[in-house]
């Protein structure tokens, strides 16, 4: 299929394409077999994507996030009924947005409606190529709005930047399989990725600014005050971790535990600290 | 005028008569072959046709209608092979486009589509027979199909034979950035607005609230007063009452009679009264 001005109304033809004929996502990823069969079929035969997905296109989209997504999640309650969240995202892997699209929903979009970004980034996760996908999620760790999500076990609350880092470290996410990528650390070794900048600035000039901060002739060490979290290795990201306690880069101290927990503002922030860094 | 536009009509006179159909509106491909003849705008009235004309009754010509007849059942054979061919090739067949279609575009989420519908609603057995023509249950107009429920009319219009009968091309028009853009901002522009009627409704409900306590509360204080008014009142009533008892001042015309008897000198009834 060549680039055409035009969307199919509906999935048929998309559905039909799977196998050599149609297009590959940047991943290399059929996007028609991405979510599993039994999944697909659920949300196709769901009434909510017959009557909100039809004849859908991007900015469409839009509207049906703003007006019908207030939590997140893959197919729930006894009959696995799929959200409307995923059948979007299933909407999108049929009208493959670009990439100056997807940038208007991740940022532009993402700003003001919470679940279009969500949506966005569950959508890169599933067909961007990992190096786009780790360079495009992370800036979102620093997303602290709440997300409410809905799965077997019922509603939960959740985080956006919890949800970002599920999406890079988990391998399921919403009822999909996550293909696996390559770890970060790989990726800074092929120099395919930069080291990952916080969005604070430059580590160096956040440490001088530190230094004349403390000042006083008192030279700190990096973890003098802070009792709390493991006292293993000092990466760059682990002094910045110790000054900025409340501060977003905390997250980068490779502390354990499961994200899923999620018991309280502190212990949720720490708790996302489990990834390649 | 556009070269997609029939016309039907002829030259009397000298002038051109012309009835300016847009083609997305009236499909007759019989008259597709009839002459295009260019209009001076002199001519024209705001209906199309020239001021004082009363001869469009000779419209109605056998020969056209002839034509027309002989034309649409070219076509309609047309159809029945094509249809044919396609049973032959196992497809489905869909009326052929003719570039009149329009896009078929997504519901509209302001106009929603349930509260068109309803619920699932169940329809007597045997209320129709099949599903041509109307019936109880969800009609469709344009295909002459009724449906027992919402979910069988949902899946009907999302239907390919559905979209032809309505003149549409089951293309979607590919959405770029910019109107990605333009979209989220109209939606958060709508949000805001809601938003700002919600408070100024809010602050109105709490302004009449407000004033509807204040009465509620300017009658509880009305009724408290009256209520002590009244019992102030017959307080005073009964204070008064035994006062005039105290001085035995007794109520007028009660004990005239006796008065009357011991002023004559009796005592009462009974005793010296029968001499
Ligand atoms: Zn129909």
């Amino acid at each position: 299929m060549s680039k055409s001005e035009y969307h199919r109304a509906d999935e048929r033809r998309f559905l039909d394409e799977r196998g050599s004929s149609g297009p590959l996502a940047p991943n290399g990823l059929n996007p028609a077999t991405i979510m599993e069969k039994a999944v697909r079929e659920r949300i196709v035969d769901s009434y909510f994507y017959k009557e909100q997905c039809f004849a859908v296109n991007e900015a469409d989209i839009v509207d049906r996030v703003v007006e019908h997504v207030d939590f997140i999640g893959g197919v729930y309650g006894t009959v696995q009924k799929p959200t409307p969240f995923l059948c979007l995202a299933f909407k999108l892997l049929q009208l493959a947005p670009s990439d100056a699209i997807i940038d208007e929903y991740l940022s532009f979009g993402g700003e003001k409606f919470k679940y279009l970004r969500a949506l966005a980034l569950f959508y890169i996760r599933l067909t961007r190529q990992d190096k786009d996908v780790y360079t495009l999620l992370e800036p979102f760790l620093e997303d602290r709005r709440k997300l409410r999500r809905k799965g077997r076990a019922g509603t939960s609350l959740m985080y956006m930047d919890v949800f970002v880092d599920d999406l890079l470290t988990k391998d399921r996410v919403c009822s999909t399989s996550l293909w696996k990528m390559r770890k970060r650390d790989i990726l800074e070794d092929l120099e395919l990725l930069e080291p990952r900048v916080s969005p604070l600035g430059d580590i160096e000039d956040l440490l001088d600014e530190m230094d004349e901060v403390d000042g006083n002739g008192e030279v700190r060490n990096g973890d003098g005050n802070h009792t709390d979290g493991d006292d293993d290795g000092s990466s760059e990201g682990e002094v910045r971790s110790r000054r900025w306690r409340k501060s977003s880069a905390d997250r980068l101290s490779p502390q354990g535990g499961d994200s899923m927990d999620i018991d309280g503002p502190d212990d949720r922030r720490r708790s996302s600290g489990e990834r390649s860094p | 005028m556009s070269p997609s536009s029939i016309v039907i009509g002829r030259i009397a006179l000298g002038q051109a008569h012309i009835i300016d159909v847009p083609q997305s509106i009236v499909q007759t491909p019989t008259t597709q072959s009839a002459s295009v003849v260019k209009m001076s705008a002199k001519d024209s009235s705001a209906y199309g046709q020239a001021a004082g004309d009363t001869d469009f009754r000779k419209k109605y010509d056998l020969d056209e209608y002839a034509a027309k007849a002989k034309d649409r059942e070219a076509a309609e054979k047309e159809e029945r092979k094509a249809r044919w061919e396609a049973k032959m090739a196992g497809k489905k067949y869909y009326k052929p486009m003719d570039g009149s279609e329009t896009l078929t575009t997504a519901r509209n989420a302001t106009q929603d589509f349930r509260k068109l519908v309803g619920t699932t609603t169940l329809v007597p057995a045997g209320a129709g027979v099949g599903k041509r023509g109307r019936s109880a249950g969800f009609y469709c107009e344009a295909c002459d199909l009724t449906f027992k429920d919402n979910l069988q009319y949902l899946e009907h219009t999302n239907s390919m034979q559905h979209m032809r009968n309505i003149g549409q091309s089951g293309e979607v028009h590919k959405a770029t950035a910019e109107e990605v853009h333009a979209r989220i901002e109209l939606l958060w522009e709508r949000l805001q607005e809601q938003k700002r009627d919600q408070v100024i409704s809010l602050q109105e409900r709490l302004a009449v609230r407000k004033e509807e306590d204040e009465k509620e509360r300017e009658e509880k204080r009305r009724k408290r007063k009256e209520a002590e008014e009244k019992r102030k009142l017959a307080k005073e009533e009964a204070v008064k009452v035994k006062t005039e008892y105290g001085e035995d001042v007794r109520i007028e015309g009660e004990h005239d009679e006796d008065d009357m008897m011991a002023a004559m000198g009796f005592a009462g009834f009974g005793t010296t009264s029968k001499k």
